[in-house]
């Protein structure tokens, strides 16, 4: 992390300012609001791989519950499973162009393993529960939500700051 | 106007399937360049040390917003080709609390743990199984977390409108508010982790001058510009004749008393005098626009002149300025003379009998003019007839009796001319729901087989059940029928008072009845009733009777009643002697319903068990009582009863 100053041709190659990273964001969402008519989303994407999976181990099970069963047999043949596809290949091709794949575990100078595996496994089931309770996630319910004025998307956007920064001090120990 | 892939129901189309993947591609890609790959940059924003997440997201969110605000105002696109988001307060409250708690934990959310997990971030792959597995959870959790995922579900609801601005000055105080997070954000970052690179920076001072001009001149914008067409769609629509009417289609709906047609004659006052096409009226061009401003996308307007040039042109004047229901006449009124009036001797192309017949009765209506009747008068209040006024409109065309007794009762005997009709025709099961009120467009059918149209005056027999005549009378409601009345003590006076009576099938001839574009005015759902009920912000009255109310009686899945609603049994409302049933007298109504309704302009719901008893109490109340703001809940207590979501009020539970 600390060496792409001293070289420069093969280190990571620096972040876009975050106002124009934000102005191109912002633009593909926009695009989307005027082509397909919805904004972008991810944790929809996630929650079908999730009931896919589980429909392959009890798919009778699946078919009658009432969440997923409404998802039909092919859960995946929607329009966000694809939007999610899609966020991953573009990932790649930003992180390849600029030289940032970097396998590894990221936690802080002396976090243990297991400390960050639980809390982002533990993290992970609390967001998937969140974001299909509250139909959406950061993407979904707060940019898409937000750009569009919606009063709940916003309450949304509030509700996740203030439990994110009460909790915040309670797990600065993975960071440090 | 852009027509998007929601506008056109096909987000599970291969096309959209292909833009997703696209849309998906930019969306990682810019997280990507933003540094949303790694946890730790994420994580900052909740230490104060990286502030990158506020700024990315508040730039994307105002880029975003400006430019749909923009394209909404320039009618770019129209807003019912865009999915808002509902709000559904309990959901996203609970939701965006729990999800903040597993976002700093994990320090990942669903979009940039993708972005992650392309960077070989091994905690987001760990996220992105929980997430999963959390959504399992949910699915398996979701006979209890149901009622919070509903909770507070308020439909789609703007924060301007919340606070009462409109959308483009809210957008301003948007802007202005990220521009003061920008520089907070870079300042709190200076102090906190010695950091804050853009704090003063000629970059972001200009960034901020930008986002606040943009949002200022989308504010200052007329919005009067959203209505207008695209010279492209205006050039589309007329190669694709989408703004033609053809002389057959004009007559025939002419005929069927179609009033929703405006037929506007642009010729001289001379010529026009000298003929015209009935119904139309004389609007020279000049005047056109001032004549035509109250009835702007309000029903079909047909311009005609002798030739289709000067039509043509004014109903392109008339698309300029948003007009998008003016039609022109095809082949004009030189065309409406060949095709329609020219009599059946002269025409050099066989003609079938079917054929014949139709140019016969299209000349006699055209050309005849003073052979119809004059219509059947009716007033606003009250709507409902007597034996003797209907004895003396027997045998008219444009009376039509609907008989809603059973067909064997009918066979045995019934008021000569009537027709005999199953209320229960009207209605079907919709949404999962069992007889609801059928749409708009299967009424109109049915109506058409009943040979009515909207000139046709209709009367209602009833028998004992008024009921079965009001749910037939709120069906002519959802298709805009008015013209109806109900026969005041039904089949058993008429047959008391030993007037005419028949056991003759009358012959119908089929018409075509104009659907209405939207749907009616006075029904409402479970939403709104669970939102009126909670803010008690209109009178709720459920007409079941007294048992089923209080839930002593109960052949639904919960028992009980709507909070706050309050009982006055359908019952109540007729008397019965001598086997005739007839409403009690508007006196004695209209004190009873005093007593429950503060005034006449004052909200009311009326519901029952599938909406069939409250159809009468709607029929009381607007049209005997002339109660102005009455609704009707046709899911009614069988379909509150079945949403365990929903709350309940029994004598217990409310004390």
């Amino acid at each position: 992390m600390n060496s792409h100053s001293s070289t420069p041709s093969t280190g990571p190659k620096p972040h876009l300012n975050p106002y124009l990273a934000g102005v191109l964001l912002g633009l593909v969402l926009l695009a989307s609001f005027l082509t397909l008519g919805v904004g972008l989303g991810a944790s929809a994407g996630i929650a079908r791989a999730g009931a896919y999976a589980q429909s392959c181990v009890m798919p009778q099970h699946v078919a009658g519950s009432a969440y997923f069963g409404a998802w039909g047999n092919d859960p995946l043949r929607y329009y966000l499973v694809f939007m999610f596809v899609g966020t991953l290949l573009g990932g790649l091709v930003s992180a390849i162009a600029g030289r940032r794949v970097q396998p590894q575990l990221e936690r802080g100078p002396t976090a243990s393993r297991g400390l960050r595996i639980t809390l982002a496994l533990v993290g992970g089931v609390l967001a998937g529960f969140a974001s299909r309770l509250a139909s959406g996630c950061t993407s979904g319910q707060g940019l898409t939500g937000g750009a569009m004025l919606v009063t709940g998307s916003l309450l949304f956007l509030g509700a996740m700051f203030v439990s994110g920064y009460a909790m915040a001090w309670f797990v600065r120990r993975q960071w440090q | 106007m852009i027509a998007t892939f929601f506008g056109q129901d096909a987000l599970s189309s291969n096309a959209a399937f292909v833009l997703s993947l696209l849309l998906g591609f930019g969306f990682g890609f810019a997280l990507e360049q933003a540094g949303f790959g790694s946890s730790r940059r994420l994580a900052g924003i909740f230490y104060f040390r990286d502030m990158t997440v506020l700024r990315v997201m508040f730039t994307a969110m105002v880029t975003a917003m400006l430019g749909l605000q923009l394209a909404l105002v320039l009618g770019v696109v129209s807003a019912d080709q865009v999915y808002f988001l509902p709000t559904i307060y309990g959901a996203q409250i609970v939701g965006g609390l729990l999800f903040g708690v597993g976002f700093v934990l994990s320090s990942w959310c669903p979009g940039t743990a993708a972005v992650g997990l392309a960077s070989g971030r091994l905690d987001a792959l760990i996220f992105l199984g929980g997430a999963a597995l959390g959504s399992i959870l949910f699915n398996e959790m979701y006979g209890f977390v149901a009622p919070l995922a509903s909770w507070g579900d308020s439909g789609v609801k703007f924060a301007w409108a919340s606070l009462g601005m409109s959308g483009p000055v809210f957008a301003l105080l948007f802007a202005t508010v990220a521009v003061a997070a920008f520089w907070g954000s870079e300042w709190i970052e200076k102090k906190v982790a010695g950091t804050g690179p853009y704090l003063g920076s000629p970059f972001l001072k200009a960034f901020s001058v930008t986002i606040l001009v943009a949002a200022f001149a989308v504010a200052m914008l007329p919005p009067t510009a959203s209505t207008r067409p695209s010279e492209a769609a205006l050039l589309q629509a007329m190669d694709a004749g989408e703004d033609h009417i053809d002389p057959d289609e004009l007559a025939d709906r002419l005929m069927a008393g179609d009033a929703s047609l405006l037929v506007v004659d642009i010729r001289t006052p001379a010529e026009f005098a000298a003929f015209h096409i009935r119904t139309a009226v004389n609007v020279v061009a000049a005047d056109l626009t001032e004549f035509l401003a109250p009835h702007k996308n309000r029903g079909i307007i047909v311009l005609y002149s002798n030739g289709m040039t000067h039509p043509a042109q004014a109903r392109d004047a008339l698309a300029r300025l948003g007009f998008n229901n003016a039609y022109i006449l095809t082949d004009g009124l030189r065309g409406f003379m060949e095709q329609i009036l020219k009599p059946v001797s002269l025409r050099t192309a066989p003609l079938s009998a079917r054929q014949a017949a139709k140019v016969n009765a299209w000349r006699a209506f055209f050309l005849g003019g003073a052979t119809a009747p004059a219509p059947v008068p009716v007033g606003d209040l009250p709507r409902l007839v007597e034996t003797g006024w209907l004895q003396q409109h027997l045998g008219r065309d444009d009376v039509r009796i609907i008989d809603v007794r059973p067909q064997p009762a009918y066979n045995g005997g019934h008021i000569p001319g009537s027709v005999r009709m199953d209320p229960e025709h009207f209605r079907g099961v919709i949404g999962g729901v069992s007889s609801m009120l059928l749409p708009a467009e299967m009424i109109a059918r049915q109506l058409g087989l009943l040979g009515v149209t909207p000139q046709t005056m209709v009367i209602l027999v009833p028998s004992e059940k008024v009921h079965d005549a009001t749910l037939i009378a709120i069906a002519l409601e959802r298709v805009g029928h008015t013209r109806y009345a109900i026969l005041n003590g039904g089949w058993e006076q008429w047959l008391a008072e030993k007037r005419p009576v028949d056991t003759a099938l009358p012959l119908i001839t089929a018409t075509t009845y104009p659907t209405p574009a939207g749907p009616d005015n006075f029904t409402v759902d479970y939403r709104t009733v669970l939102a009126h009920s909670q803010r008690r912000t209109a009178v709720l009255i459920d007409v079941r009777p007294a048992e089923a109310f209080t839930g002593k009686k109960s052949d639904e899945a919960r028992a009980g009643h709507v909070p706050v609603a309050v009982n006055r049994p359908f019952t109540s409302d007729v008397s019965t002697t001598n086997g005739v049933s007839r409403f009690l007298p508007v006196s004695e109504l209209a004190a009873a319903y005093a007593k429950l309704i503060p005034s006449a302009d004052s909200p009311v719901i009326v519901s029952c068990r599938t909406g069939h008893q409250a159809s009468q109490a709607f029929f009381v109340l607007r049209h005997l009582l002339g109660y102005r703001n009455v609704s009707w809940y046709d899911g009614g207590w069988s379909e509150w009863s079945s949403r365990p979501e929903l709350p309940v009020e029994t004598p217990a539970s409310s004390g």
